[in-house]
């Protein structure tokens, strides 16, 4: 078992971005999904998607976190670096509070702290299995 | 079967579809030789995930939808030990497990 202080830094802020990336697709993309018109038929739908500027930056976003997510994926094992995601449940919640001015349930702190102790637990962990393809090829 | 539950369906098998186009995307970083192959097969199952969860967002709330892909967390790290050959230590599964309860707290209120 490793501490966490000899993570990465390079790491770090590769799972902080994925975080905040993650945050806001979520957020955009409830914003998108709720402005298409009310069909059931799939064309209508994708020109309304296609003329929403909405999706583009959804698909902006979605770049930018498959560039980024490789990057984390380069210095960690899978089932090391994707619980840390789980953040972004976190950050809505907080979002929807402070943007949107929804309330915040007693047990949905409680929620909050047992998907922080969580990612504590995984933190902890040792990252990689093996030497890191970043590790084995320095860039 | 209700509208609800199809789209309650809809999300459980997009987790279980992230979990591959996770997988693959992750082999890209271990097989350096076909790195861009993989990442195509990668995104592309994402994709396909993503058009089964905006397709359930016409059934369910976000509210609803959203919690229940935290069950994609338990599929990439059973996927990553079956397929990835990864160490999964038990404190790491108990993380998941956490992280498993503690969202699913966070959107049942919601």
């Amino acid at each position: 078992m490793t501490s966490g202080a000899r993570v990465p830094l390079r790491l770090v802020i590769g799972l902080a971005v994925a975080v905040a990336l993650d945050t806001a697709l979520q957020l955009v993309w409830k914003t998108g999904i709720a402005e298409l018109p009310d069909t059931t038929s799939v064309s209508e739908l994708l020109v309304a998607v296609a003329r929403n500027p909405i999706f583009i930056l959804v698909a902006v976003f979605m770049g930018a976190q498959l560039v980024n997510w490789l990057k984390v994926l380069d210095h960690a094992d899978l089932s090391y670096a994707k619980p840390f995601t789980s953040l972004s449940y976190v950050t809505v919640c907080v979002l929807s509070v402070l943007l949107l001015g929804e309330r915040v349930a007693p047990l949905q702190i409680v929620g909050i702290v047992v998907v922080v102790a969580g990612v504590w637990c995984v933190s902890q962990t040792r990252r990689a299995t093996l030497p890191t393809a970043a590790e084995a090829e320095p860039e | 079967m209700s509208p609800t539950a199809f789209g309650v369906l809809l999300v459980v098998v997009s987790t279980m579809v992230e979990g591959f186009g996770q997988t693959f995307l992750k082999k890209s970083s271990l097989d350096i030789e076909r790195r861009r192959r993989w990442i195509l097969l990668g995104v592309a199952v994402l994709m396909v995930e993503i058009v089964l969860y905006s397709a359930a967002l016409r059934f369910l709330a976000v509210s609803t939808a959203f919690p229940i892909t935290s069950l994609s967390f338990v599929m990439v790290t059973l996927l990553s030990r079956w397929l990835l050959a990864e160490e999964v230590a038990p404190l790491r599964w108990a993380g998941v497990g956490l992280i498993l309860v503690g969202t699913s707290l966070i959107v049942a209120q919601a």
